[in-house]
């Protein structure tokens, strides 16, 4: 005996343009759907994976050095505000904190670095502090520092790869036209940190003639309460805390203007193809009217016509919506890219994370906004009049 | 009052900084030098097309390896042509390459190839124009690491290749870093910088070798 979905299938062939049309609506809506939702997962989780990789919750820098660090890195001039290390010591003294670490940022302007220069950066880390934090990085050749102020530096993957630098090489540093020797690279991290140049804290600070920091790292305690951590630490003089948490939440509202744009085009997409279904499915019925009549002499009832028409709407968006996620998942590091390009700042990693759990609630969101287009269209043919619509 | 606008100025000012501090972090992020598979593009082709081919109108960009147009024998011949086996653990089998192919209208009139090599401060990228027979028209190093760049960046140091091909090229040993005929009697700025001289002229050995096996050998058009 034929079934329901058969009788669907073979009337949506019937007429093969249309029906193909309204599927690639629905694919397409269903793509830019996915893949939305990829991104809004994929993105939160890289961030939180970066700022993870930190390696610390909490910074502590001197009053203003944010501005002063965006000027620098932006101009490669100087001006950073600085702060005493040993304000490391005071800082470990509070119960909530497990660790801490000092960091000097500094970077130089290479003239030689493209046809305008370039700004080369350097992290100026403890070896006693900084490597414990970090307990996730791999060497890829050779090992962390000899001793707290060795002429040595260590470099992570990519700008490893833009030196050509293995163990034993020498870089230069420029503007002060000092040498250091590179005794440990780093493997990849997908972090910021495989673009980066560290060097003993006290080299770094011998370099740059400043016996300061710009940064110290802290690491809290497990189930520790960061907040009143803070407010303790805002008790220090010309000091400013920030949280990470804080700066993930400034990021996230940086790239929200993106995901409004992109859930407006998503919105309008679905809603083209609800448009797309009810007309489709609506002509249809339409075109049918006399076939209708005729099953409901034979005594098919409202209830079955109904559901034979809703049917057809399943079979267009099921088709649709595994066609979409298909072609998200596909396309998903070409999504990637496009979005690399887009926003303002993406972290390491894969931004669009499209897993089971997300392609289900992407179909079933599909399927909903389908059905509900398909429910006229199906009230209509369950309402046709036998008589009145073979007399026609 | 008072201090209730004291409080609400305390916490948008607290917004602020945290604001800030994401955009330094951000432009740490992207400031730091990150590229893939490190191959050598032009830092800025619209820019360094036009400067390298004035007559120029446009571009287009391909991408080859060692690896997809021959593998391994094809490694073994560049090696052999060049004079010295590829070294190290960034000049691979898998390295891409990024071809310029310049157009003048509708004509191709040249290309733009570069190759990283490695210096004795850090990496040398040396890129070359040739047309369409395969001579220098330009040569020019984007980004070198050297207390002693400046004077190996000079027009005056890359103007001596002006003219030459691959056939003079051939005649650089860069084993011995000595060469005869028209390579032998490029100049080397500045005493100093042997090592970065030397590696300058095997980074464009190897360029031009690419170049032949990618480009000119497959179009017929032997330099």
């Amino acid at each position: 005996m034929i079934t329901r979905y058969q009788i669907a299938y073979k009337n949506l062939l019937r007429k093969k343009a249309r029906t193909l049309l309204t599927i690639i609506g629905i694919t397409l809506s269903s793509w830019v759907l996915v893949s939305l939702l990829g991104f809004n997962q994929g993105y939160e989780r890289a961030l939180n994976r970066d700022i993870e990789n930190m390696g610390y919750q909490i910074m502590v820098m001197a009053k203003g050095c944010p501005y002063e660090a965006a000027t620098m890195m932006l101009q490669g001039g100087t001006g950073l505000r600085y702060i005493e290390k040993s304000m490391v010591g005071s800082i470990l003294k509070e119960p909530e904190i497990d660790q801490a670490t000092p960091i000097l940022m500094q970077a130089f302007f290479d003239p030689n670095k493209g046809e305008n220069g370039g700004i080369a950066g350097y992290f100026g880390v403890d070896p006693a502090t900084y490597p414990s934090m970090k307990p996730f990085f791999r060497f890829r050749q050779g090992e962390w520092f000899h001793d707290d102020s060795a002429d040595e530096a260590v470099m992570g993957f990519e700008a490893a790869e833009l030196e050509q630098r293995e163990v034993g090489d020498m870089i230069f540093v420029p503007e002060k036209n000092v040498k250091l020797k590179v005794v440990g690279i780093l493997e990849r991290t997908g972090t910021q940190d495989d673009g980066t140049i560290f060097v003993p804290l006290k080299t770094l600070q011998k370099v740059s003639g400043i016996d300061m920091i710009t940064t110290i790292g802290i690491k809290v305690k497990k189930d520790a309460d960061i907040v009143e951590l803070e407010n303790k630490l805002y008790k220090l003089p010309d000091v400013q805390v920030v949280s990470l948490s804080q700066v993930k939440q400034t990021i996230m509202k940086l790239i929200s203007t993106a995901r409004i744009m992109v859930l407006s085009v998503a919105i309008i997409a679905i809603l083209i193809a609800m448009v797309g279904v009810i007309n489709t499915i609506l002509m249809s019925v339409l075109e049918r009217i006399q076939e209708i009549g005729i099953l409901k002499t034979m005594g098919a009832m409202p209830g079955d016509i109904f559901s034979l028409v809703w049917t057809e709407t399943l079979i267009l968006c099921a088709c649709g919506g595994v066609a979409g996620i298909g072609f998200a998942i596909g396309f998903a590091s070409a999504t990637d890219f496009l979005v690399r390009i887009i926003l303002p700042y993406a972290p390491a990693g894969g931004l669009v994370v499209i897993d089971v759990s997300l392609a289900m609630l992407t179909m079933g969101i599909i399927l909903l906004v389908g059905l509900m287009s398909g429910l006229y269209p199906a009230w209509k043919a369950g309402r046709v009049r036998p008589l009145e619509s073979i007399r026609r | 009052m008072k201090s209730a606008l004291k409080d609400v100025a305390l916490a948008l000012d607290q917004r602020l900084r945290v604001f800030y501090l994401a955009v330094t972090l951000i432009i740490l992020v992207t400031a730091t030098p990150v590229c893939g598979a490190v191959g050598c593009d032009l830092n800025d082709p619209d820019r360094d097309v036009a400067r390298l081919f004035p007559n120029s109108s446009g571009y287009r960009t391909s991408y080859a390896s060692i690896e997809k147009r021959g593998g391994e024998p094809l490694l073994r011949k560049v090696e052999t042509r060049l004079g010295d086996r590829f070294h190290g653990i960034y000049e691979t089998v898998d390295v891409p390459y990024t071809i310029y192919e310049i157009y003048s209208g509708k004509e191709k009139v040249g290309y733009i190839h570069g190759v990283n090599e490695k210096g004795q401060f850090g990496g040398i990228q040396v890129f070359v124009a040739l047309d369409m027979a395969g001579t220098i028209k330009s040569f020019y190093i984007q980004k070198i690491t050297s207390q002693w760049a400046k004077k190996l960046r000079d027009p005056a140091f890359g103007a001596q290749f002006r003219g030459m091909s691959l056939k003079d090229l051939e005649q650089y040993d860069p084993l011995a870093g000595k060469g005869t005929g028209k390579v032998g009697e490029i100049q080397n700025p500045v005493s100093e910088a042997e090592t970065d001289f030397r590696a300058a002229l095997r980074a464009l050995k190897k360029n031009l070798i690419l170049m032949d096996e990618f480009v000119f050998s497959t179009e017929g058009k032997k330099p």
